[in-house]
């Protein structure tokens, strides 16, 4: 056994390139910004730094379609398999501005709640908050723009270790729990990854996977160093049955946290298995662990669903929600079958995966932060106890029955769009087994939406008790991003060609050799 | 590559792998917190140790061995570090907090089973 | 059939007022957060289906698409034209009835919002003209009513609205399946309704397609034995909505068959499972029917009979390869649009009628009620002419004649329960005018605009309708149906009572189930948080991932 050459690296810095390294900077300059201006202008600074992001964000974006091919920065001008390389294709690129947008809204949604307070008993909070916001913004676009399987293990590291104190930012005991045994199970994760990357880096001399790609074979190796990773992130996605940890985590955190959380934070991990499965391993080994992963996806769809059914608590029924919707994701693995003439990225699975992943982003953060007014409002968040509250604050019950109308897939919204691409691959590719899962999850999800917005909507009994007012910006805040998943449901239903750009023959990386001459 | 032959490299790489089982083996099997961090160390330990092993095999050119792995192994040591220092914060926070709580000790040693770590009373999953 | 207008061509003239004649209730909707608005609901409601009636009036061949992303396709046909016309005309009377009935009041208010809604869903589902479009009105007119559903808000009426969404939703699961099969099978990745109906023959899933349109469209038009939300949520809902949602909204799955069966091809079997379901729900609802007490309850289970009627003409079409059928069980589902629409809001006059004073309205109640079963030179009468053909002169013929001695007994039925809930109280007292005037009018139009629609929605002559043969084909049902109620009432003074919902205990056993499955499933996930079962299950699937590539690749 021969240790196989990589090859070098088939392109150099495009022109763009630059705004990759700023996507992951700028975030870290407005951390060390807030640390050295002192709390009262920390809102300030990160709300900027967010809006810089966000236009960073929509460079990048007009960028990549304007050459129509990948946005590529070496650091150092190195080329892998020694140097680094920052990768912008479609993918990464709708990953990117969707973080920004998501993150930009809970930044407004929080701007006031973490804002400076002298009389507050932790004044560090505050500070932490911002920071700890800044820092995911940073490690996501880290993961989304990483082309090295060890740059993303840092990557995916930072937003673990972000995601871990957001928490348990009240510090209250049982959720320092939940984020340690958040933490724990993520560190379980993390350290088989990098047993992978070591099995690999063993295997074939690089980490750059692009050049993976050209390299990979089909050898036991392979196949335990892609186990081992695969499962390692599963851990940090809450795919069931891995998902223990990230109820009691999501549903304790504060809302603007949950909210990236359940939104961003779990999709960061699924972006590297992605990459894993379509962009390392050879196609031709592929097809039952596919199954099993939409199998896993499959039992978090019902799974998830059902017990979402039964919380008492809006928070809770909503991370399992998130469970549940995390399955549909993996329902991409099989779905998304390439062949000679369209390659996985361009088929319908594939577009309806991602859509579901960007409107279930939104949808899911416009639920948490109405949960979280809901909380403002009455005190609690107990199911039972929300009888008539939507007439007290309809907004914030409109922001959720329209993010729930996503989840469940009714037109016109993203998850609408999402499931029909996915069920109509399901039926294309003849594996109608999918299909009927899709539609199960359909009706549960109808199930426990329904379950908080009929007794929200109806007459209560007794006046239902107001403990504070709601802030009209944050309730607008909720509703922008529930039309959000609304809106991204009027994408063509078809292959988006976005997603292609970057990626496949035209990028010259499918190609064992093509190195560009 | 000589595969047959008993080198250092190999008996480093079983080294390697008997830490990672013995550490998985705590961090599952253990209830401990703060004993789960320590086993989360002894895999790490024992990961760096593959890749020493690989730095090893993969030397060449001069070199004593390959020396991205070594870097890797650095870096993979900071973030092992950071994971273990935010690890054992949060323990002693939380043990802290419990005996503020008047329950000393326990809360950070002994999670109660089937925790959901969630505020109020109204927790059907638990 | 409804296909020939529909492919290709871009926006016209009409088709842009069609448009807007849609959007005008949802723009009614965003203005009731205006206090201003809120203040003249009334009229708002009133006046929110006028332009739709009037594009249906004079709008024929109109034809949207929706530039840009959003996919949007109208097209309205003569069925289409004819439904929504009548549809609107109903949906005005009920908001006409609605705030005298509610004596102005909170009510009006709390239905305004899902009263738009669910109209303009109801309005726009007779007039989609591709399959997603399609799919989002009927999942708009079926959800929004499950405001209007719940509106008295006491605890049976939540459990009817609970139920009613429970089988919304599952209907339009089934819809769901049915539409991605049928855009899968689709010539040229074509959604428009005509293309993907004409591409079904040759699909490779053409009965697993038909399967789920059946089970769709048979939830919404409450084909036994997926009925059970009719009669509950009938009973639940006040009396204005109750009357468009039984003319109207149900209309959604008369729609649906019409336009996504393959008529021109035909399907044998499919239609006579069709036929088959349609038949036993018209029996079925007639049988339960009478043993009812509540008249809402009385008509919901009319409803089920009348549209079991419907899908036996459907269904004979499609064995046949009726290329008319549609259009005659459209025309069918006019009058039942205005009949029921018209008895509903009839419950209402004559409760608030004194029982010396009910005869002006009641005896139009009577035309109206034995109309649907077919009373001579009334527009049921026609319905009736109207579906005789497709019906045919064998066994189906013969149940659907029986069928009308059903009716005729149900009729009966409600007219004597309807008769006993006048005022006792106060003897003279005298229905408001509004809901008389309003009554009136959708009773005459139950029984005259049928006489204006059969030639040009069917072809039949209207001198078909008073030849000897016709009337007596109308008078014999009925009077055998009249001599059964007599003599039931004689043999049988107690009838057996058979709570609304009939079957619904059967589905006790099944909740049992589910609340057994999902007390597992929590249990399930207790286990799976403990750290042992969590790191074994984390090494067993890398094991399993290892493997499974392992075999994949090996292979």
């Amino acid at each position: 056994m021969t240790t196989p050459l990589a090859l070098p690296f088939p392109a150099d810095t495009t022109p763009g390139g630059f705004l990759l390294v700023l996507a992951i900077l700028v975030p870290i300059i407005g951390i060390l910004l807030i640390w050295t201006l002192g709390s009262r202008r920390t809102e300030l600074v990160a709300l900027t730094t967010l809006a810089i992001g966000a236009a960073i964000a929509l460079a990048i974006l007009t960028e990549l379609t304007g050459t129509g091919s990948a946005v590529i920065y070496l650091v150092g001008g190195w080329r892998p398999p020694l140097g680094l390389a920052l990768r912008a294709d479609g993918l990464s690129v709708v990953l990117i501005v969707l973080t920004a947008i998501v993150i930009g809204a809970v930044g407004i949604f929080a701007k006031g709640q973490f804002g400076y307070d002298p009389d507050a008993p932790e004044k560090r909070a505050p500070t932490v908050f911002w920071t700890l916001l800044l820092g995911i913004s940073g490690a996501l676009n880290l993961i989304f723009l990483g082309d090295d399987l060890f740059n993303l293990f840092v990557a995916i590291e930072l937003v673990t270790f972000t995601a871990v104190p957001l928490v348990c930012l009240d510090g209250k005991a049982e959720t320092m729990r939940a984020a340690l045994r958040y933490l724990l199970f993520a560190l379980l994760g993390s350290v088989m990854y990098l047993l992978g990357v070591a099995l690999i880096y063993s295997g074939y001399g690089t980490l750059d996977i692009a050049l993976l790609k050209s390299v990979a074979r089909v050898e036991p190796l392979l196949f335990i160093a892609i186990a081992l990773m695969t499962v390692g992130l599963l851990a940090k996605t809450a795919l069931f049955p891995l998902h223990i940890w990230l109820p009691a985590a999501h549903a304790g955190a504060p809302a603007a946290a949950s909210a990236v959380l359940s939104a961003l934070v779990v999709k960061g991990s699924f972006f590297i298995i992605l990459r894993l499965w379509f962009d390392i391993l050879p196609a031709e080994a592929t097809g039952l662990g596919a199954q099993m992963l939409a199998g896993l996806g499959a039992l978090a769809i019902l799974f998830g669903s059902v017990i979402a059914i039964c919380q008492a608590r809006l928070k809770l029924l909503i991370a399992y929600s998130t469970v549940a919707q995390i399955g549909y994701l993996f329902l991409m693995f099989p779905l998304a079958t390439g062949s000679e003439a369209t390659p996985a990225f361009a088929s319908i699975a594939w577009t309806g995966g991602i859509l579901q992943l960007a409107s279930h982003a939104f949808a899911k953060a416009a639920m948490f932060l109405a949960a979280g007014l809901v909380y403002d409002a009455f005190g609690h968040d107990r199911i039972s106890g929300l009888a008539g509250a939507g007439r007290v604050i309809p907004i914030t019950f409109i922001a959720f029955g329209l993010g729930g109308m996503s989840l469940m897939g009714l037109p016109p919204s993203g998850g609408f769009s999402a499931k029909w691409l996915m069920l109509n691959a399901s039926v294309g590719e003849g594996q109608w087994w999918w299909a009927a899962v899709i539609l199960c999850g359909g009706l549960l999800a109808a199930g426990y939406v329904f379950r908080v917005l009929v007794p929200a909507m109806a007459r209560p009994l007794a006046r239902i008790k107001v403990k504070g007012p709601v802030s009209r910006r944050r309730e607008l805040v909720a509703l922008a991003l529930a039309i959000m998943a609304l809106l991204i449901g009027f994408v063509p239903l078809e292959p988006a060609p976005l997603l292609g750009i970057g990626r496949g023959a035209e990028a010259g990386l499918l190609v064992p050799g093509g190195l560009a001459p | 590559m000589t595969g047959a032959t008993f080198d250092t490299a190999t008996l480093y790489g079983l080294c390697g792998a008997a830490l990672v089982g013995i550490g998985l083996f705590g961090l599952v099997l253990d209830p401990k917190p703060i004993r789960k961090i320590l086993a989360f160390n002894l895999v790490g330990a024992g990961v760096f140790l593959v890749f020493g092993v690989i730095a090893r095999r993969g030397a060449a050119a001069g070199f004593g061995g390959d020396p991205v792995p070594q870097a890797l192994v650095i870096t993979g040591i900071v973030v092992a570090f950071s994971a273990t220092a935010l690890a054992v914060t949060l323990v002693q926070r939380l043990s802290s907090a419990a005996t503020d709580a008047g329950q000393p000790g326990q809360a950070a040693s002994v999670p109660p089973k089937g925790e959901t770590g969630t505020p109020g009373q109204g927790d059907a999953a638990s | 059939m409804s296909g020939s207008l529909l492919s290709g061509d871009a926006t016209n003239g009409a088709g842009l007022l069609l448009a807007l004649a849609l959007l005008f209730p949802l723009v009614l909707a965003v203005g009731l957060s205006f206090p201003a608005a809120r203040a003249r609901i009334g009229t708002l409601l009133a006046i929110a289906p006028l332009p739709a009636l009037a594009v249906a009036l004079l709008g024929n061949g109109a034809r949207f698409v929706m530039p840009g992303p959003f996919r949007l396709t109208l097209a309205l046909d003569a069925s289409g034209a004819m439904l929504m016309g009548a549809a609107a005309l109903l949906w005005t009377a009920a908001a006409l009835y609605a705030p005298a009935y509610w004596q102005g009041g909170s009510m009006l208010r709390r239905a305004g919002l899902w009263w738009l809604f669910t109209l303009a869903g109801s309005l726009g589902v007779f007039v989609a003209d591709d399959v997603v479009s399609f799919y989002l009105l009927f999942s708009l007119v079926s959800l929004a009513a499950y405001g209007l559903v719940v509106l008295e808000g006491n605890s049976s009426v939540r459990r009817a609205g609970a139920i009613y969404v429970g089988f919304a939703v599952l209907g339009e699961a089934f819809l769901l399946i049915a539409f991605v099969l049928l855009a899968n099978a689709s010539p040229g990745g074509s959604l428009a309704i005509a293309d993907v109906v004409q591409g079904l023959p040759f699909s490779p899933w053409r009965d697993w397609t038909l399967l789920f349109l059946i089970l769709g469209f048979g939830t919404k038009m409450a084909q036994v034995p997926l009925h059970l939300w009719m009669p509950l949520s009938y009973r639940a809902t006040p009396i204005p909505a109750v009357a468009a949602l039984s003319g109207a909204a149900v209309k959604a799955g008369v729609i649906g068959l019409a336009r996504f069966l393959p008529f021109d091809s035909g399907s044998v079997p499919w239609g006579e499972l069709l036929t088959v379901i349609g038949m036993i729900s018209a029996f079925y609802g007639v049988l339960v029917g009478l043993t009812q007490t509540n008249p809402k309850a009385i008509l919901a289970y009319s409803s089920i009979s009348q549209m079991g009627v419907i899908a036996a003409v459907l269904g004979m079409g499609l064995a046949a390869g009726r290329a008319s059928a549609p259009a005659e069980a459209t025309f069918y589902a006019v009058h039942h649009l205005f009949a029921k629409g018209g008895l509903f809001l009839a419950i209402g006059v004559v409760a608030a009628t004194g029982r010396w004073r009910i005869w002006p309205v009641f005896i139009p109640a009577a035309f109206v009620a034995l109309g649907i079963a077919g009373l001579p030179l009334t527009g049921g009468a026609l319905a009736k002419l109207a579906v005789k053909d497709a019906l045919g002169y064998g066994l189906v013929g013969t149940l659907g004649k029986l069928s009308a001695i059903a009716s005729t007994v149900l009729m009966i039925r409600f007219l004597t329960v309807l008769r006993g809930t006048a005022r006792t109280d106060a003897g003279e007292a005298l229905a408001p005018l509004t809901l008389r005037l309003v009554w009136w009018g959708v009773a005459a139009l139950a029984v005259l605009a049928p006489w204006i629609l059969l030639t040009p929605a069917t072809g039949y002559p209207l001198s078909d309708a008073v030849s000897p043969s016709t009337l007596f084909d109308g008078i014999w049902p009925l009077a055998i149906g009249g001599l059964l109620a007599i003599g039931g009432r004689r043999l049988l003074p107690n009838p057996p009572r058979i709570p609304p919902g009939d079957i619904l205990a059967l589905l006790r056993p099944v909740g049992r189930l589910a609340g057994a499955a999902s007390v597992a499933i929590e249990r399930t996930e207790a286990r799976l948080r403990e750290w042992p079962i969590a790191g074994a299950i984390f090494l067993g699937l890398v094991l399993a991932f290892s493997i499974a590539m392992y075999l994949a690749g090996s292979s």
